[in-house]
């Protein structure tokens, strides 16, 4: 559908950072409520937080916890697309979350160009 | 969007689900209300319960973007109750 309004949320920040790892959440939950379609993008260290059993220990202050987020957006349409060199880096690429989907470069390109909008944290 | 009732008429109004999301930090409210909003039939009233004070102004921006009718707020202990009416 020509006007269906797409966001890609890039996520480069890891557990070690929770408040900007739980931001893109935050935003890609509010865009799927919304009836966006979105995808967020998980490179070097953001690709930990779809690392199974680490979303669960990730919680910001005055933030919804990270892991019902990322439940609510999965249950809700979002997709989740994850850097491959970076998961090899990470030895985690047997690790992943149900969902999560391991992919280069063009992949990245072919979404952010065919969005409506980007945002990159 | 601005509300379509007057306190004294939504103090009157009886909703067809109440959505208690007290507790939850943004957007969970939010969150809470979509998916509760399509477990409802179109025409349905949805009450939501929030302790967020942003919660009302952020449901109202999401009514105007997605088309739902916001009915109004009422104050409660602690609390509000927003109140929408789902339209398609």
């Amino acid at each position: 559908m020509a006007d269906q309004e797409k966001l890609v949320i890039m996520v480069t920040h890891g557990p070690d950072d929770p408040e900007l790892a739980t931001i893109p959440f935050v935003m890609a939950g509010a865009a799927v409520a919304s009836d966006v379609d979105v995808v967020m993008g998980f490179q070097g260290d953001g690709c930990r937080l779809v690392q199974r059993g680490v979303a669960e220990t990730v919680s910001a202050p005055e933030f919804a916890p990270l892991a019902g987020l990322l439940d609510s957006i999965r249950e809700l349409g979002g997709q989740f697309l994850v850097c491959s060199p970076c998961v090899k880096s990470r030895g985690i690429e047997d690790e992943l979350i149900d969902g999560a989907e391991v992919c280069a470069a063009a992949r990245f390109v072919a979404e952010i160009t065919s969005a409506t909008n980007s945002l990159v944290y | 969007m601005s509300a379509t009732l007057s306190e004294t008429d939504l103090a009157g109004v009886a909703a067809d689900k109440v959505v208690d999301a007290r507790g939850a930090a943004c957007p969970g409210p939010l969150l809470e209300t979509k998916k509760a909003m399509g477990s409802v039939p179109v025409g349905s009233v949805l009450e939501l319960w929030s302790s967020d004070p942003q919660t009302k102004v952020d449901i109202a921006a999401w009514c105007g973007k997605v088309g739902h009718e916001l009915l109004g707020t009422l104050s409660a202990d602690g609390y509000e109750r927003v109140f929408v009416r789902r339209m398609k």
